[in-house]
């Protein structure tokens, strides 16, 4: 190996396992009291050496043409041989690249936001493991390594959703969470052994090859793509294992930034995009994810429609934005999906911190209240907030248009003409629930409320949003840049791949942008006739529908139908009738069996009460008997 | 099958350790129980650190059985003193002496009538060391039931909740057991016309006929797997957990249960490899209708060491499971996941162990907001209950790994069962380390003390097995396949 590589592949090695040290580091040494500030600065630093390994290799592998890759043995046992190693290609350097940037500002952020929790070192101690399994989990050569750091991901944010375990709440939350993704994890894990048995590896180079298609039949190729794009649905939130996301809010502010819009949720996505030529084998497959990836969208925008918390509205929207780059990997496009990926990450975790910085200052998830209290006196927060709004609303030149137009000319370029009207509905939806949250903040309909939180609200409230300017003001920079840099992406991520089997850019729908931009801005106009302008009544239209307001509101009654899934036919159903068959059946009939010797020993028992009389009759009978048998 | 004879008797001096230990407490006063105490540490750590250095001293180049003593017991019914150790029994040492020496740290605390306790420990123990190690069917016997009639006492005496009904429960089962394994080791010492007990020579190719071999293997299979969980012979588990005291409860479902599945691989799989060819199918059904019927009893108890005992049911269907896919990475996991559930049980057992001991109850709908008054204590406990949900990077995740992905190989539709019962097994633990650990704190327990450092040993041991089988699970696959792949090519 020449050693312009080596000293890649010990980057590569690198920046996963410095927080993994940092974990055991703070979880041996740096548990208790008072050594918060260590733990916090162990973990910083550990991620800060991830991120400068990140940005040495996308730097020195800008431009790499073959994927560069390092494995070694980790255990075999029999058939089954399990390496571990680094993979290094365009997708992983810049997933790497999002991962420790967003990791890095967050933990940044947190020092702020987490001052003075008692469980701060153990905060830092779970975001180093997170950290640890993200990176290890974008570097994965294989699906195996990917799916154990899969798994860890979800542990990660299990505990970190339930970090305020004295919250029921929170730690119904992590539970939901664990559990729907692992639902979904039961058929990747499925969709993995298939590919495995027939495949004979899980090399994300051999599975992505064409080799794959020579090794598996068109049905086996299907059926293992739509297991394998379970995990896909549970990790990324999308229909039907979408509930746990807005519940997932429960955990810390930065948690939700970091983990549930920017990078663990991401990691759906990533796997869609990571073995992209896989999937794309089998129409089926294709078309099944993009109905999967448009329902979300859908279903999600609708949801933020009727939402008074900002952090729900904000989870909404990343599930909805993850549809839309499922749909766009779907419809072939794998650059669009990518590119929105890497958007997404900078603008949604922008807009999650923004709104941490209010919750934390005004203690309440309201926006409503947020507005009265004052919330557009924040001025930093606020500016940066609505630039990452832009963003998201698909705004020029906020790096979202940019993306979401990509993925609109990977849509448009489908035969059937649905799925770009589903996205063009759902861009419109997304301006509208967007400016909605914005104008509600920044006008609030009781303006002598407002004035009076400017005279003392934030003064007193909080100290350190200093620190947590700092993330804000990088994240709006870079979405404002990043729209810019597409070409240059598009460039680094399919030139020299054979990634794109039906690449396309959407240059020969010259009307598109602008019926996109459109749409975008009638969504925020609609927003500033119900919300913003003066007089506005604040209702908006899905509010006065009875029946949108109930679906929506509801989350299309999906969360009913969990409960009572589990409540009637797990608990008071299948688990009942294991316990009870345990405690009636088998129990019941050994008892039974243990009392019956018991009793007919007892029963025989009178055949021995030595009493003479006795003996002597019975003596007497079978004489008797004995005759009968010999005479006649 | 390549033997190396042991320079110095490892293998006996577990065994010695055992006895040693219980005739020096025999012979101490009883309200010594200080004195008692650390001599059972000393022995238990002894046979620890022996089982830790067979571990590291077994040569995985050379392969087959190693450390061996054989001497002539009563030549003239075929018996012999013969003990030898290969990559199958090697792990199920090491979990004995660690499962060992933490149970008995772990009651460090107990007052109750401590000589009798721990004397019969060591006779337990001893049963199990013993079971482990001989090659010779007369002393399988002998061994199965010296480990299984302590454990009526103990229970009995030291339990708790319903104690006389779970040690009696247990002990007419494991009996049920035996008084099948019997008949079937004297229809096989008879049948092979041999004369002797001794299972190396028993277990050469064409000693039985098929016919033969599926009727024993029978025998041995209900016999032993009645030991291991297997449905529905399982009842007597979740009660005996419940009523035996904490370092039983430990032994009981990290060690003794693993003498079933032990026994069926042993002497079912060794002696009878055509029968277990013939009846793995109905392994596999039962095995799978163990994992999950495990989880949905457990979803719905609320007393904490019933949960644990559905687990172990649940858990134990793995290694079933392994041992029917008759592949090697099916038994490699079958073996690793004894080994990883017995470490991680014994962790759950000492940890509710623990909440027991401070809060006097074990009904989850009391407990709750542990996590707050007793930090240390709910980490572990959280730290098992993920390592029963098989969370990568801890030694379970590997085994059931291994087990899912032969199965499915080699039986689609159980292997599709068992593997969609991960999802209800997470469901299952998460909820009661919600229940029990979080939640607003409990103003009961709040004066509570949390472990102490000394309290602390014997689960830090525990959580550190299974973080380092977890992170390197090339230590524990390396030891099994030396054994496996033999054992597997030597099938007809």
């Amino acid at each position: 190996m020449p050693p312009i590589q080596e000293s890649s592949v010990f980057a590569a090695w690198a920046a996963g396992l410095l927080p993994f040290i940092s974990f055991g580091l703070i979880i041996i040494f740096l548990r208790n009291p008072g050594r918060e500030r260590l733990a916090s600065l162990v973990s910083i630093g550990a991620i800060a050496g991830s991120f400068l390994c990140a940005l040495f290799l996308l730097t020195r592998h800008w431009g790499i043409e073959t994927p560069l890759q390092a494995t070694v043995s980790w255990a075999v046992s029999g058939k089954i041989v399990i390496p571990i190693g680094v993979l290094l290609d365009p997708l992983s350097l810049l997933m790497l690249t999002i991962v420790t940037t967003v990791s890095l500002l967050v933990q940044i952020y947190s020092i702020g936001y987490m001052a003075g929790d008692p469980g701060f070192s153990r905060y830092y101690a779970f975001m180093s493991l997170f950290a640890w399994a993200m990176i290890s989990l974008t570097l994965a050569p294989t699906l195996l390594q990917l799916y154990v750091f899969w798994e860890l991901v979800g542990l990660a944010s299990y505990l970190l959703i339930g970090f305020w375990f004295d919250k029921f709440s929170a730690s119904e939350a992590g539970k939901k969470a664990f559990v729907m993704t692992r639902t979904g994890d039961v058929a990747f894990f499925l969709g993995l052994i298939l590919v495995l048995l027939n495949l004979g590896n899980l090399n994300i180079l051999d599975v992505n090859s064409l080799s794959a298609t020579t090794h598996m039949s068109p049905f086996l190729i299907t059926l293992s793509g739509l297991l394998i794009f379970g995990g896909v649905i549970g990790k990324s939130a999308q229909f039907p294992l979408m509930t746990w996301l807005p519940d997932a809010m429960e955990g810390p502010t930065p948690v939700s930034a970091l983990l549930h819009s920017a990078t663990m949720v991401a990691a759906g996505v990533f796997l869609f995009a990571r073995i992209f030529p896989f999937f794309s084998h089998s129409a089926v497959v294709m078309t099944f994810c993009l109905a999967i990836g448009t329902l979300s969208m859908i279903l999600a925008s609708t949801m933020a429609l009727v939402s008074r918390d900002i952090k729900q509205v904000w989870a909404y929207s990343t599930i909805s934005q993850l549809g839309f780059m499922i749909m766009g990997l779907a419809a072939g496009s794998y650059f669009a999906g990518v590119f929105h990926l890497t958007t997404h990450a900078g603008f949604k975790a922008l807009l999650f911190l923004c709104a941490g910085v209010f919750i934390h200052t005004y203690d309440t998830n309201d926006m409503f209240e947020i507005g009265r209290n004052g919330g557009r006196n924040l001025k930093i927060p606020m500016l940066t907030m609505i630039i990452g709004a832009a963003a998201l609303a698909g705004l020029p030149p906020f790096s979202g248009f940019f993306s979401k137009e990509a993925i609109m000319g990977g849509l448009a370029s489908l035969e059937n003409p649905f799925w770009l009207a589903a996205g063009l509905l759902g861009a419109f939806l997304t301006a509208y629930y967007t400016f909605r949250l914005i104008f509600i903040i920044l006008f609030p309909r009781d303006r002598a409320a407002a004035s009076h939180g400017e005279e003392h609200g934030h003064e007193d409230h909080h100290g350190g949003y200093r620190e947590m300017a700092v993330p804000l003001i990088i994240l709006a920079t870079v979405t404002v840049l990043l729209g810019f840099a597409q070409g240059a992406l598009d460039h680094f991520l399919t030139e020299f791949t054979a990634m794109a089997p039906a690449h396309h850019d959407g240059g020969h729908h010259a009307w598109l942008p602008f019926v996109a931009i459109g749409l975008a801005v009638a969504g925020v106009a609609l927003a500033w006739f119900e919300f913003g302008r003066k007089g506005a009544s604040q209702v908006g239209f899905a509010d006065r529908v009875f029946l949108f307001r109930t679906l929506f509101g509801e989350r299309w009654f999906m969360d009913h139908f969990y409960r009572w899934f589990l409540d009637t036919v797990i608990y008071r159903g299948i688990s009942r009738l294991c316990d009870e068959n345990d405690r009636k059946v088998i129990d019941g009939s050994l008892d039974g069996l243990a009392h019956g010797t018991v009793e007919s020993g007892r029963g025989l028992s009178i055949l021995h009460l030595g009493m003479i009389q006795y003996r002597l009759m019975v003596l007497f009978v079978v004489m008797i008997l004995l005759a009968i048998y010999f005479f006649f | 099958m390549h033997l190396a004879y042991a320079d110095f008797p490892f293998l006996s001096t577990l065994l010695f350790c055992c006895v040693a230990g219980l005739l020096i407490i025999l012979f101490m006063p009883p309200e010594r129980t200080r004195e008692i105490k650390w001599v059972s540490a000393f022995f238990s750590g002894v046979t620890m650190l022996v089982s830790i250095y067979l571990f590291v001293a077994y040569d995985k180049e050379l392969g087959g059985l190693q450390f061996v003593e054989s001497y002539e017991w009563i030549p003239s019914l075929g018996i012999t003193y013969l003990h030898g150790a290969d990559g199958f029994s090697i792990p199920m040492l090491l979990l004995t002496g660690v499962v060992f020496f933490t149970g008995v740290l772990t009651m460090w605390e107990m007052e109750y009538r401590v000589k009798e306790f721990f004397a019969l420990i060591f006779l337990l123990v001893a049963g199990v060391f013993g079971m482990f190690i001989t090659l010779d069917l007369f002393f399988i016997f002998v061994w199965y039931d010296v480990s299984l009639f302590p454990m009526y006492l103990l229970i009995a005496i030291w339990g708790s909740t319903r104690k006389e009904y779970g040690a009696m429960k247990l002990t007419l089962y494991l009996l049920a057991g035996s008084a099948l394994i019997l008949p079937g080791i004297v229809y096989l010492v008879v049948q092979s016309g041999m004369g002797t007990f001794n299972i190396l020579e028993l277990m050469e190719p064409g000693t039985f006929t098929p016919y033969e071999q599926r009727l024993a293997f029978f025998l041995f299979y209900i016999g032993f797997g009645i030991l291991a969980g297997v449905w529905p012979f399982h009842t007597w588990s979740p009660v005996g957990h419940v009523a035996a005291p904490t370092a039983v409860s430990m032994i009981h479902a990290g060690v003794l249960m693993k003498i079933g599945a032990f026994g069926v691989l042993r002497v079912g799989m060794f002696l009878c490899p055509e029968g277990w060819q013939y009846w793995a199918h109905l392994m596999a059904v039962l095995a799978t209708i163990g994992i999950v019927y495990g989880a949905f009893a457990g979803l719905r108890q609320t007393d904490l060491k019933y949960v644990i005992g559905y687990s172990s049911v649940s858990h134990m269907g793995i290694v079933g499971l392994g041992l029917a896919t008759m592949t090697v990475d099916g038994l490699n996991g079958a073996v690793f996941q004894m080994f990883a559930h017995g470490v991680m049980t014994a962790l759950f057992f000492s940890s509710v162990g623990y909440i027991y001991d401070k809060t006097h109850t074990k009904a989850i709908p009391e407990l709750g907001g542990l996590a707050r008054t007793m930090p240390v204590a709910t980490s572990y406990f959280i730290i098992a209950a993920l390592a029963g949900i098989g969370v990568p990077c801890l030694a379970s995740f590997w085994a059931e790994l291994m087990v899912f992905i032969s199965s499915f190989e080699v039986y689609p539709l159980y292997g599709t069962i068992a593997i969609g019962g991960l999802a209800v097994s997470a469901l299952f633990m998460l909820r009661v380390v919600q229940r029990a650990c979080y939640g607003p704190p409990n103003e009961r327990f709040a004066h509570l003390p949390d472990v102490s450092l000394g309290l602390g040993i014997p689960r830090m041991i525990l959580v550190s097995v299974i973080v380092l089988f977890g992170l390197f699970p090339s230590l524990m696959f390396d030891m099994i396949r030396t054994a496996t792949i033999p054992f597997l090519n030597r099938l007809p």
